[in-house]
Order: C-alpha cells, then sequence, then structure tokens
C-alpha cells in the first residue's frame, strides 16, 4: 500500500511531468477519431482532469493506458456521432524548390486527396495509421495503448494502406 | 499458404521490415508507386498545434476551481457560530434602535414612518419609535402635539404619559402637553384610552381631558387641524393653555395676571405675526401687550 502511495500520481510534480509528456499525444490521439482540434483539446484536458480526480486509483505502469481509457471513454460518450473531417497543415519540411511548379501542384493536390481519403477510414484504421505516421509510434505501443494485439494494429495498418491506395486511383 | 503468413506484408512493409523488391511478390509496381507517394504524403502532415504548457497552465485553472476541500467541523463551528452572533448581535442592536424626532419652540416638521403614514409634529414636541419590524408593530410614543395620516395595516398605537390612542389606519391629532391630552380624529376610528377606560372617538370628534377634566366634543368640521396651516385655534380653552401655545409657537415668554388664567377663551391665533397673534389674543380681554425684551412679552 505504501509503495502505491508513493507512485501514484497524486503528487503534483509527477502529474505535471506526466502531463508534459502525454498530453500532445493524447491530444492527436483524439484528433484523429474526431477531426476537430477545439474538441480534442477539450477531451485531453477534461481526461487529465478526471485521471487527476482519480490519480489514488492509477496502477504503476498503467497510468498511460488508463489515461487512453478515460479520453476515449469521453470521446465515446459524447462525440462519436460527429462526422469526421479532418484537416492537417500541411507542413512542407523542404525549403528548396528544384521540382517544377506542376509537381508541386500535383504534390499539394494529392496531399488534399489524401486527407480526404484518410478522413474516409474507419476510425480504427485511421487512428492507427495516423499514431503511426504523424507520431511515429511503433506496432507494439500503439497496440498497447489501444489495448490490442500487435497483429491487429498490424491489421489495421495494411487495410489501411490499402483503402487509401483504392480510394485515391478512383478519384 | 504463404500469402495466408504474410497477410499483413503492408504494415510489415511500411515498419521496414520487408523491402519494396520483396513487396513486388505481393503486389504490382504501380501499386508500390502509390503506397509510396501516400507515405511520403503523410509523413509531412502535422497535427494543428498543440501547446502542452498552456494546456497544463489551464487544467491547473480548472482543477482549482473542481477541488474538493474536506469540511474541518470544529473550524466550521467556530465560523458559523461567529457568524451568527454577528447578525443576531446586529440585529439586536440595530432593531433596538430607537428613532426620535424632536421639535423646538417655533419649529415644526412632518415625516414619514417606515410605512409611509405620515406625522406633522407640532412646536416643542417628541415622538420615538423603533423602526425595526414596525409593519407588525406599530408603536410610537409622543411628548407634545401631532397630526396622523396613518396608513392602513396593523393596530397603530401613540403612547402618551396621559393615555393611549389606537387607531387602524385613519387621520388623527393628538395632543399630550402638561395637564392636557386631546384626541381629534379627523377620519376612521380612533380609541383613545384614559385612566384604563377607552373611549371611541369617530371621525370629527374630539376626545379631550383638561386637569382630569374629561370632555367629549363633536364639533369640528375641518380636514385636518388648524396648526397645519400655521394657525391655532381655541374653544373654551383656559387662558394660560392658549398663552402657554403662543409661547411654543413663537419662542417667547408671557407674563401675564394670574386673574385670567382661568378663564376661557375661545378664537385662533396665527403662527406668522407676532403682532397680529397678540393682538388676537389680548383684544377679547381689553388687555394690552408691552414687548420687555425681544422674547418677553407682558400682558397688562
Amino acid at each position: 500500500m505504501n509503495i502505491n502511495k508513493e507512485n501514484n500520481f497524486c503528487d503534483e510534480k509527477k502529474f505535471s511531468d506526466f502531463f508534459l509528456n502525454q498530453s500532445k499525444l493524447l491530444n492527436n490521439y483524439i484528433y484523429y477519431k474526431c477531426g476537430n482540434i477545439d474538441l480534442s483539446a477539450d477531451i485531453t484536458q477534461e481526461a487529465f482532469l478526471k485521471f487527476w480526480n482519480n490519480c489514488k486509483k492509477v496502477l504503476p505502469g498503467k497510468a498511460k493506458s488508463f489515461l487512453y481509457t478515460i479520453a476515449n471513454n469521453l470521446f465515446l460518450n459524447e462525440y462519436a456521432k460527429n462526422k469526421v473531417v479532418l484537416n492537417f497543415k500541411n507542413c512542407q519540411t523542404k525549403n528548396y524548390t528544384n521540382e517544377s511548379p506542376e509537381f508541386l501542384l500535383e504534390e499539394k493536390e494529392f496531399g488534399f486527396k489524401l486527407q480526404q481519403a484518410i478522413s474516409n477510414l474507419s476510425e480504427a484504421q485511421r487512428t492507427a495509421f495516423l499514431m503511426n505516421r504523424i507520431d511515429g509510434k511503433k506496432y507494439r505501443e500503439i497496440a498497447e495503448i489501444l489495448g490490442i494485439s500487435v497483429k491487429a494494429v498490424e491489421k489495421r495498418i495494411h487495410n489501411a494502406l490499402v483503402n487509401l491506395r483504392s480510394v485515391i486511383e478512383n478519384i | 499458404m504463404k500469402r495466408m503468413k504474410e497477410k499483413y506484408f503492408l504494415a510489415e512493409w511500411l515498419a521496414n521490415e520487408i523491402s519494396d523488391t520483396e513487396l513486388k511478390e505481393y503486389v504490382s509496381e504501380d501499386e508500390i508507386r502509390v503506397y509510396h507517394k501516400i507515405v511520403s504524403a503523410s509523413n509531412q502532415f502535422k497535427v494543428p498545434s498543440f501547446n502542452a504548457d498552456v494546456a497544463l497552465e489551464q487544467l491547473k485553472l480548472k482543477n482549482t476551481k473542481t477541488t474538493v476541500r474536506t469540511l474541518n467541523f470544529s473550524k466550521f463551528i467556530y465560523r458559523a457560530a461567529a457568524v451568527i452572533t454577528i447578525v443576531f448581535g446586529s440585529y439586536y442592536f440595530l432593531g433596538n434602535q430607537t428613532q426620535n424626532y424632536k421639535t423646538s419652540s417655533a419649529e415644526k416638521i412632518n415625516f414619514n414612518l417606515p410605512d409611509n403614514s405620515t406625522v406633522n409634529l407640532n412646536a416643542a414636541s417628541e415622538i420615538s419609535f423603533k423602526s425595526s419590524n414596525w409593519k407588525n408593530n406599530r408603536n410610537l410614543s409622543l411628548h407634545g402635539e401631532a397630526y396622523f395620516k396613518v396608513a392602513k395595516g396593523s393596530k397603530f398605537t401613540v403612547k402618551t404619559p396621559l393615555g393611549n390612542v389606537t387607531v387602524l389606519g385613519t387621520q388623527f391629532n393628538v395632543v399630550a402637553r402638561a395637564n392636557y391630552f386631546e384626541v381629534v380624529c379627523y377620519e376612521g376610528l380612533v380609541s383613545a384610552t384614559y385612566k384604563k377606560k377607552s373611549v371611541k372617538i369617530p371621525a370629527g370628534s374630539s376626545f379631550k381631558v383638561l386637569s382630569s377634566n374629561i370632555k367629549y366634543e363633536k364639533t369640528i368640521n375641518e380636514a385636518n387641524p388648524s396648526w397645519i396651516q400655521n394657525n391655532s385655534s381655541f374653544k373654551s380653552m383656559p387662558y394660560w393653555y392658549v398663552v402657554n401655545e403662543l409661547e411654543r409657537q413663537y419662542n417667547v415668554t408671557v407674563k401675564f395676571n394670574e386673574i385670567h388664567k382661568r378663564k376661557l377663551f375661545t378664537g385662533s391665533f396665527t403662527h406668522n405675526n407676532i403682532e397680529i397673534a397678540l393682538k388676537a389674543i389680548t383684544i377679547p380681554f381689553n388687555l394690552n401687550y408691552t414687548f420687555v425684551t425681544d422674547k418677553e412679552v407682558s400682558l397688562k
């Protein structure tokens, strides 16, 4: 019991560190689900608040999955019905342009098409795919967060790619 | 069989577990090109900005608002006791505060009571009452003379050293001077108590007690007492009372012969001009007045 008390997240410093480490990723995760940045920020805040209020119940090593479960439940309770419209910031990492204008335009168009296609994926596929692509999470980490097997994550990623290709080729 | 086992080859390819060449076993080169495009395009996506530090500050702010504090019971009791003491204490002290209205000689005032009943206070008179709970407890004490227009409501009582006057909503005049008690009712019904006997006085009637002689008259036709219009009128009043009233209205002392003291006077004098007033009270008795000083008059 004592060890549990020392390890729990009711300590403000520990909670703050945890928040700074995890809030961005949690926010992204909810954003992949709902496609609304204000909503994801709200849910993130709400989830951490719930986490803080239940800090005594958090088992060591289970904090992250507990947090994601809270956030997911909040999302499911309130917002899952809403249609998803993703709107990524198209952030060009290259500053140089040795490509032709046609190529750049084509690339921009492709990015737009891809966003639409991702928006139309099932929530499970989209979330797994974007957690891997944007947050750079390994399949094992995704599996841990979503509470599913690594194989299931691979299946979601695989199917996401297949779906994206077929949708993009059809546009 | 191989296909079944490596069902999720795209996921493996994406995780760099298999190469492009191996991928070609499953999909065409055109498809691989599209996959490459998807991967490189999606690499450039960024989630709209999220500032963890700002979010943490906001969370802390929100959290302080909802923090549940356990109640320290003993502390709470002390605080509650203090609050109760202050509330009841101030109620007691403020509630018992007595309001006072006082006029000196040659001064008249009128004011409103808490229920908008109006009071006109004649010269050299005093009224005091408790303004708290006035609605249910309309009591006031009077020395001197006052005219009341009482708003309808609960029992309204005027206490004087000589007797009490009780009404329910009316207009009446009360005089409570030394050796003289008078109640005149102008509207409604007034009940006066003198020496434990109560008398009902209807509108247009007066009740007078002069040196223990009770007089009950049905005379007046006026709408309000004459002194409201700066005029004192008397009907068969002893001369000393008339002179006393003049002294009160003009703030002077009047000396006169003892012979006239008990004579009865009927008439009136104005409050606006001392010469005319003095003439009004001296001519009927064939007297002359002289000013000894500014504040002293002698009647002969």
